[in-house]
């Protein structure tokens, strides 16, 4: 943020700019109001299904500037998201997971050497970055991941949040411990030496979300050196009813990871408990002419 | 308004020619009065006139095609006043020259002959930022791998200090480094220092000998802390894992730069921490640590920083160690230099440098003399905004 900039900042969250939506508000034959349109970017969910129970808080927003329009930076975040399966000791968590995308009309590279030059580029850039994933199910051991980054290139080039194919260079280390007696037994690495591929749709009444999350090259493992791998997850999304105009909706997801040659679907229902209205739905009814 | 502009004297030039960016024309002031005016066929240029150089620089409000139609709006261009009269022939009348210009840029910022406008100066102390080195080792039967590569990253670093302020607030979360073999790692959850100057002296010493004189003596106190920090080493005789709850130490500054981004200070206090190893299980200790910091951004522009820790830290262990008793001992240097090299969407990439050395005793397996290493890597910074002006 320039010095000007940052007086014109402008931090709002993100469906704040839209305006109303008659698409987005069903109106019953009593005249009552619902909203048909969804923020599933802001939200406070709990999650049931196969491979047990849990939730996490999502927040999205972008960051915008008056003397620069054609610049947004879409930041989302997940925080404490977590399942733990009903009948078995199995978990899967994250403290923090967030995804930082610079939408500008001119991507460009700066060469700064001498009178600094601008060479364009077709993409958006950003970064993928989670912090303290824990995972562990019966008769193994827990695995802790300890950091995650990744540098993304993202071709799809929206200005909202509702379109992603981010590509980049990707850097992990997990820890693998016995639980008891707590010890380290393995170190993996991978340090910018595998690709992530990541691609998301979310329909624009937020009723249908789907991502595909791909993952492939080398990761260094302290016991075994240098190995290829390969991670894939999909998941679904698609909003069934809302009780008091907050949604309910069917999850499926599918995850493979070559380490263990597993490929584990999971199939479930989503609860949000507290959500951002999404502004386009208007439920109070319209004022009368006086 | 039209009437206005329909009086104004007629901007009778055509589209700029392209040139080549080594011979870009004058860039407008930015904390100058821009007008705006257009010329006979409605199109709106700016101009901005300087009465000491009798020189008046014109640009279209707008950023050119390549092939130099106007293609959209200036971006972080100023608003420029266009209820202000401007008299083309009344100011060649008093001598003023007409020249080809570019819009102004806000500072940290410049445009190319198109007006188009991206960042040239970076503040890499409010970021987020990721990296991998190398050393020149390499697997010959696989180029593609190496036995010694590192990967860094922080998660968010962040610098407060208000223009003309006398503190500095320094906070930086989830940073850290891993490397492979042989491998280890480190990470702090959150840290968090302050810098301070103080414009009163600390002790006023008055001489007496010939002319009385005044020499001041000031001692700028401030404050380090961590907490939250791990480090892991893999050795022959298993794990260690050094778990550094929290660390607190009073700092003293040598010297500050003016706004105090770049120091160098010594700084020393108490931290308690606990190690675990394969070999010792888990024992806490209370640690007296001290070190000499050097943080120096070189250029007006940031492009060039330079860092340097030489630190001692002396854990005294509740439990004695079998190997060293109750006191360890642990030495390290470490050199780094980093410089941007481009920026893609002006977020900058930069080149790291570093070099490093170790000794210590208190991990079972690392042998006690000296270890040294050197880096080489690149580094992609986020958010990274133009230093504030000075």
């Amino acid at each position: 943020m320039g010095a000007a900039a940052a007086a014109l900042l402008i931090a709002a969250l993100a469906p704040s700019v839209a305006s109303a939506d008659a698409r987005c508000t069903g109106v019953m034959a009593s005249g009552g109001r619902f909203a048909t349109c969804f923020d599933v970017g802001n939200r406070l969910s709990f999650t049931a299904g196969s491979d047990g129970f849990g939730g996490g808080i999502a927040v999205r927003h972008m960051i915008q500037f008056d003397d620069e329009p054609d610049l947004v930076w879409k930041l989302e975040h997940h925080i404490a998201e977590s399942t733990h399966a009903a009948f078995e000791d199995r978990f899967v968590g994250v403290v923090y997971q967030g995804r930082y995308l610079r939408h500008a009309r001119d991507g460009h590279i700066v060469l700064p050497l001498g009178t600094p030059k601008k060479v364009f580029l077709p993409f958006d850039i950003g970064a993928r970055t989670a912090f303290g994933a824990i995972r562990w199910r019966p008769g193994e051991g827990a695995r802790i991941g300890v950091v995650e980054m990744a540098a993304l290139v993202d071709v799809s080039r929206s200005r909202g949040f509702r379109r992603r194919f981010a590509i980049g260079p990707l850097a992990r280390w997990e820890i693998e411990i016995d639980r008891a007696p707590l010890a380290i037994t393995e170190h993996t690495v991978m340090p910018f030496s595998s690709v992530i591929a990541d691609l998301y749709v979310e329909r624009a009444n937020g009723r249908t979300t789907g991502e595909l999350r791909f993952e492939a090259g080398t990761v260094w493992r302290g016991t075994h050196g240098w190995k290829p791998e390969v991670r894939a997850e999909a998941s679904v999304e698609h909003t069934i009813l809302a009780i008091n105009d907050r949604p309910i909706a069917l999850v499926a997801g599918l995850r493979y990871e070559s380490a263990t040659d597993e490929a584990i679907a999971r199939v479930g229902a989503r609860i949000v408990l507290f959500d951002r209205r999404d502004p386009r739905a208007r439920l109070a009814p319209p004022a009368r002419p006086r | 308004m039209r009437g206005l502009y329909a009086a104004i004297a007629v901007i009778g030039m055509g589209v700029p020619a392209i040139g080549h960016a080594d011979e870009l024309p004058p860039a407008m002031d930015r904390d100058r009065v821009v007008h705006c005016a257009s010329d006979k066929e409605g199109t709106l240029w700016r101009l901005q006139c300087d009465p000491a150089t009798k020189i008046c620089l014109y640009a279209p409000d707008a950023e050119l095609a390549s092939d130099g139609a106007r293609a959209k709006p200036l971006e972080r261009a100023r608003t420029c006043e266009v209820d202000l009269p401007f008299d083309r022939g009344r100011l060649e009348a008093e001598g003023y020259t007409m020249l080809p210009g570019r819009p102004d840029a806000p500072w940290g910022w410049m445009r190319d002959e198109r007006g188009r406008v991206f960042q040239v100066n970076f503040d890499l102390k409010k970021r987020l930022y990721f990296g991998v080195g190398y050393t020149p080792k390499k697997i010959l039967e696989n180029p593609l791998q190496s036995t010694r590569t590192s990967i860094d990253f922080g998660l968010f670093s962040f610098e407060h200090h208000e223009r003309g302020g006398d503190t500095r607030h320094r906070i930086r979360l989830v940073e850290g480094e891993v490397h492979l073999e042989p491998f280890s790692a480190e990470l702090v959850v959150a840290h968090y220092d302050m810098s301070r100057r103080f414009t009163n002296p600390l002790l006023r010493i008055t001489t007496f000998v010939g002319t009385p004189q005044r020499h001041d003596l000031h001692l700028n106190v401030g404050m380090w802390s961590e907490i939250g920090g791990l480090e892991i080493h893999k050795t022959p005789l298993g794990h260690s894992q050094l778990w550094k709850h929290a660390a607190a130490q009073i700092t003293f500054d040598l010297w500050q730069s003016a706004d105090l981004s770049s120091f160098a200070r010594v700084r020393t206090g108490l931290a308690l921490e606990g190690q675990n190893t394969d070999v010792t299980g888990y024992r806490s200790a209370l640690t007296a640590g001290s070190a000499f910091e050097l943080d120096w951004v070189l250029d007006r522009e940031g492009f060039h920083n330079l860092r340097l820790e030489v630190a001692h830290d002396l854990p005294r262990y509740f439990v004695p160690l079998e190997y060293t008793g109750k006191l360890a001992q642990r030495f390290r240097a470490k050199l780094q230099y980093e410089a941007i090299i481009l920026a893609i969407n002006d977020q900058p990439l930069t080149l790291k440098l570093a070099a490093g050395g170790e000794k210590r005793d208190d991990v079972p397996g690392i042998p006690y003399q000296w270890a040294f290493v050197m880096d080489a890597g690149l580094r992609f910074s986020l958010w990274a905004p133009p230093r504030p002006r000075s």
